[in-house]
């Protein structure tokens, strides 16, 4: 039977059948359309190739979606900063003016009342308004009636539970509201706001302030160059590892997707092609990456008002992130995906035929690796010694410099894994399989430590730079805390004896040492010079000088003390001296003493506070009623640090006398709250990235054992026992851990001295940071491997071999 | 429970369920010293499964295996691992050889799993490949031989320890006929000299003859063949 063409429906045949044109016939297509079609088709390929490539996608997406949330919230930091910042400046009560604003139907008095509870600072404000129109504080919808209080959401649930009990005791105040969010630093704050009728201004202090409206104006104090150095420094080395990471998550599954590739080349796709195939995968895992980045934020967002990390809280609303920022992040996430893809796929054939050849990578070239770092020093290097005369420092040579010598370690990382795996040999049948296994893909190794060697690296050099200025941030206040732990200034009516009394008869006081303390002028007006006025009893005034024989009456003088020049000019028996001068702008009551004649010499000790007391020291019956009302008390307490709260029973009682007492602990070392806030900043990024790059190589190694489940199986079937495979895939990542934290170890010291250097500050290794910063990259890696084990023996199980 | 007189391996009313698809529906099974009983069968019929059976890979259901006197079944999973470590070796279609590790190393590994040490293990170990004629790619990778030199270095490996009983599956599934006859040759002489018994699964008639017996797995069901000549 012969066959013949249909006819045509416009009648017959008379021409030659349409041949379609050839490919090669065909105008080009642009580069711009070349690369969407080519990038199009990955992420179809990406949706559509099934389950395998569902898995890959969102493999990468979970990946992206963390380095994004967390890009995220450092892109909100500003924000959450400034909103923190704009609130404490909308609440601000205190002028520091010296100057008593005159009473009127606006005017309100603030009574300081700050305290701590445990080891919490609790904000609390006293409140007289004085007229109709005072102004309420932010927040506060009413004021609080006398004895009545209204409070922050997180202190009236700590007042309504057992744990707030003691603080309860000390704020014996009526909760009449609570205080709004705009009337917070933070939803972890504890503050109050009391009503009282009881105040009154006293000039020159300022514990109690007349104000007519809340709000500062004031501008904040220049940053110390130093201290900026270390706020850039800790962003660039906590968004370094971020990036790493996301550049990681992009290749996860890349072995499945080479050889899916592969089937790409056998049906006429050229190389490039077929690389930019790979990258429009990449690009649509990266794509939903950012959306679940932004549904990670937002959860994050949420769920920051219930989060309190080193005393640091902040509310939803304060993490917006700033517009441009969060723009980079859209933008450049989708590009670096598809550049790290084009980058990585480089040096890899796809052939036709799958990857039939997986003969030895071509040997790593060492020369453009080292060059990163060493550029990174060279920009860095200019810059030496400029911290010691506070000049600035030039910020994109800090972050390029630290860039590219972090990023150094992510070059070298691969050549150096490669240099010392191909030396390796021999050994137990697990070391040789783990061997084997780095020789022939190193690559992979060093890409899943890339993130904790630079997370370790950047660490070890910012803790080298902190250990270096910490000096410079932390000043040994002297106190001696074996004579007196806690100390008491007592409020201008407050009776010393029954203070002293209530202190020493409280729970865990050993011992009490009260003190009355004034300053005297040789003028009654403006004097250039003061000396100060101490008195006790003779046992209490031995704690603060050396006497040679003391009974009730005596009056001393001390003129040897350090820093005391005016003692021995102005202090001579039977001159008159005045307490309570007049300045400027503040009159004093100006009452006059006259010394007595028989002035005994004493010389100086340190006090309980390590200072060295000058000028007169005398016991209460020598000094004439009026000067006596002069004096602002104190009672320095040792205290049994063994019972149960006992700070907070000595508040209690200070609150107790009168509620503005204020109450000091001491201490052996103060340091700058903005160089502990910068290092307690540190610790928080760190330890999120710590659990990022956690969760990374976790994601790699579970990866890596999928594509690897035949072959585990077919070697069990074999009879090799579970150990020996499990201290293979151990070993695997072991040495390259080792070697990782090793190079890691090696530029954050270099990093470290240089930055050291920069700020002029004596170069010393930190060598207790060094080892806790590895000891914490090995301690994940460690814990990682852990957590893949489950996962890995099930992988084992010989009915793996199943295919039908 | 009828097993075959001097048997070294055999199964009794096998049954194996994989949700709900039954692999194994009462297959039976036995195989003498140094025999080569072809398993055969349409794809899906539950070959590879009484395979993987007989070998202590996978527990049945229900049924019985014993071998050399040992119900198989009753053995814990470390005393299997240990028994297919020294009295078994496998085959499978795509050779399953580690990549990372060279042909040599390959090869040593199940007696090195043993603990016989190195030198002697790859010194053993080149003296059968030498055997099945792939010395010449001792040192390479898995990845840089071809498919029938990477088949002969599986089946080096799995008589490397002188097994009583190897198991093939598919051997030749991936390999031209040329290269397959030769595997095919190669192995059951070895085999045979090495007086191993061989579990052969194959679909192909050209590959079970070199079998001395056959047995068909359909639907779970296995029928010993009276072997045409």
């Amino acid at each position: 039977m012969s066959t013949s063409p249909p006819p045509s429906p416009a009648g017959p045949v008379s021409a030659r059948p349409q041949v379609p044109q050839r490919p090669g016939a065909q105008a080009r297509p642009g580069l711009v359309r070349v690369w969407a079609r080519d990038l199009a088709m990955g992420v179809r390929f990406a949706v559509t190739g099934g389950r395998e490539s569902w898995a890959r996608t969102w493999l990468t997406a979970v990946g992206v979606g963390l380095g994004v949330a967390l890009l995220l919230v450092t892109a909100a930091v500003p924000s959450a900063l400034g909103n923190r910042h704009d609130r404490g400046a909308a609440r601000a009560d205190i002028t520091y003016s010296g100057k008593v604003r005159p009473k009127g139907d606006d005017t309100l008095l603030v009574g300081v009342n700050d305290t701590t509870y445990r080891s919490e600072n609790v904000r609390g404000r006293l409140l007289q308004p004085e007229g109709p129109k005072a102004p309420l504080p932010p927040g506060v919808a009413a004021f609080p009636r006398p004895g009545d209080m209204v409070v922050s959401p997180v202190l009236k649930k700590l007042l309504a539970s057992d744990d707030g009990a003691l603080l309860r005791e000390r704020l014996p105040y009526r909760i009449a509201g609570t205080i709004a969010d705009r009337g917070l630093i933070g939803p972890s704050e504890l503050a109050y706001y009391a009503g009282t009728r009881t105040m009154h201004v006293i000039a020159g202090q300022n514990r109690v302030e007349r104000i007519d409206s809340f709000g500062s104006t004031a501008s904040d104090d220049e940053w110390d160059p130093v201290l900026l150095l270390l706020v850039l420094l800790v962003f660039v080395v906590l968004l370094m590892p971020v990036g790493v990471f996301i550049a990681t998550a992009v290749r996860f599954g890349g072995e499945r997707r080479d050889r899916r590739l592969a089937a790409l080349r056998l049906v006429g796709a050229d190389g490039r092609m077929t690389r930019r195939t790979a990258a429009g995968e990449a690009l649509a895992g990266a794509a939903l990456g950012l959306v679940l980045g932004a549904v990670f934020f937002a959860v994050l967002r949420q769920l920051a008002g219930r989060i309190t990390i080193f005393d640091m809280s902040v509310f939803p609303f304060d993490l917006d992130p700033t517009p441009a920022l969060a723009l980079l992040v859209a933008c450049a996430v989708p590009a670096s995906a598809v550049a790290v893809t084009l980058f990585a796929l480089r040096s890899v054939v796809i052939e036709p035929l799958g990857v039939v050849r997986t003969t030895r990578p071509t040997r790593r070239r060492l020369w453009w690796r080292l060059l990163l770092p060493l550029c990174g020093v060279a920009l860095l290097y200019p810059m030496t010694g400029q911290g010691n005369d506070n000049g600035r420092f030039n910020e994109w040579m800090v972050i390029g410099g630290t860039v590219l010598l972090l990023i150094g370690v992510t070059a070298l990382l691969p050549w150096a894994v490669e240099a010392v795996v191909v030396r390796m040999g021999g050994g137990t049948v697990s070391w040789q399989l783990a061997v084997r296994r780095l020789q022939l893909s190193s690559g992979t190794a060093a890409r899943m430590i890339n993130g904790i060697a630079v997370a370790v690296a950047g660490a070890i050099a910012l803790q080298m730079l902190f250990s270096g200025v910490q000096g410079d941030y932390t000043r040994q206040t002297k106190n001696d805390l074996d004579r007196a732990q806690m100390t008491v200034n007592l409020q201008q009516d407050t009776s010393l004896a029954a203070a002293d009394h209530a202190l020493r008869t409280t729970g865990g006081v050993r011992h009490t040492t009260p003190i009355g303390n004034a300053t005297l002028a040789p003028d009654r007006r403006n004097p250039e010079a003061e000396v100060s006025l101490s008195v006790g009893s003779c046992a209490d005034l031995r704690k603060l000088a050396h006497l040679p024989s003391c009974h009730e009456g005596d009056v001393f003088v001390v003129s040897d003390a350090a820093y005391d020049t005016h003692t021995r000019h102005l202090v001579k028996p039977g001159r008159t001296l005045y307490a309570d001068p007049s300045y400027e702008n503040l009159k004093g009551r100006e009452i006059p003493w006259r010394l007595p004649m028989d002035l005994r010499q004493g010389s100086s000790r340190e006090d309980p506070t390590g200072v060295e007391r000058g000028g007169i020291l005398a016991t209460p019956s020598a000094l004439p009623r009026e000067v006596a009302s002069t004096l602002s008390n104190q009672v320095f307490l040792r205290v049994d640090p063994s019972y149960p709260d006992v700070r907070d029973e000595v508040r209690n009682t200070a609150a107790k006398l009168d509620p503005l007492t204020d109450v000091f602990v001491f201490a052996a070392s103060e340091q700058s709250t903005r160089f502990s806030s910068i290092r307690t900043g540190l610790f928080v990024g760190a330890t999120c990235v710590l659990l990022l790059i956690g969760a990374s190589l976790l994601v790699s190694q579970l990866e890596q054992l999928r594509e690897r489940r035949k072959l585990l199986s077919v070697l069990v079937a074999f009879g090799t026992r579970r150990r020996t495979l499990s201290l293979s895939v151990l070993w695997q990542t072991a040495v390259p851990v080792a070697l990782g934290l090793l190079l890691a170890a090696v530029v954050g010291l270099t990093l470290g001295t240089v930055l050291l250097k920069m700020v002029d500050a004596s170069v010393s290794v930190d060598w207790a940071a060094v080892g806790s910063m590895t000891g914490i990259g090995a301690a994940v890696v460690l814990a990682v491997t852990l957590l893949s084990m489950p996962p890995l023996l099930r992988m084992m199980r010989p009915d793996g071999l199943r295919t039908e | 429970m009828s097993i075959p007189e001097g048997s070294l391996l055999a199964a009794h009313d096998l049954h194996k369920a994989y949700g709900p698809t039954n692999a194994l529906d009462g297959a039976a099974f036995s195989i003498h010293p140094g025999e080569v009983v072809a398993v055969m069968g349409p794809s899906g019929s539950g070959k590879s499964t009484l395979l993987h059976c007989l070998a202590g890979i996978v527990t049945p259901d229900s049924g019985t295996i014993m071998y050399n006197g040992h119900e198989l079944s009753a053995m814990n999973d470390a005393d299997r691992s240990a028994l297919r470590r020294t009295d078994f070796g496998f085959v499978f279609q795509f050779g399953q050889l580690v990549p990372e590790l060279s042909c040599l190393e390959n090869v040593a590994l199940p007696l090195r799993l043993n603990g016989t040490g190195r030198k002697q293990a790859e010194s053993t170990a080149l003296t059968w490949m030498q055997r099945l004629e792939v010395e010449n790619v001792a040192k390479q990778r898995p990845g840089e031989v071809s498919g029938g030199q990477g088949q002969r270095v599986a089946v080096a490996r799995s008589l490397v320890t002188g097994p009583r009983v190897l198991f093939a599956d598919e051997p030749t599934g991936a390999l031209d006929s040329l290269n397959g006859e030769r595997v095919m040759e190669l192995l059951t002489d070895a085999a045979r000299s090495a007086g191993a018994a061989v579990v052969l699964v194959t679909h192909e008639a050209r590959v079970a003859a070199y079998s001395d017996r056959e047995v068909v797995v359909r639907d779970g069901k296995s029928r010993d063949m009276e072997r045409v000549v």
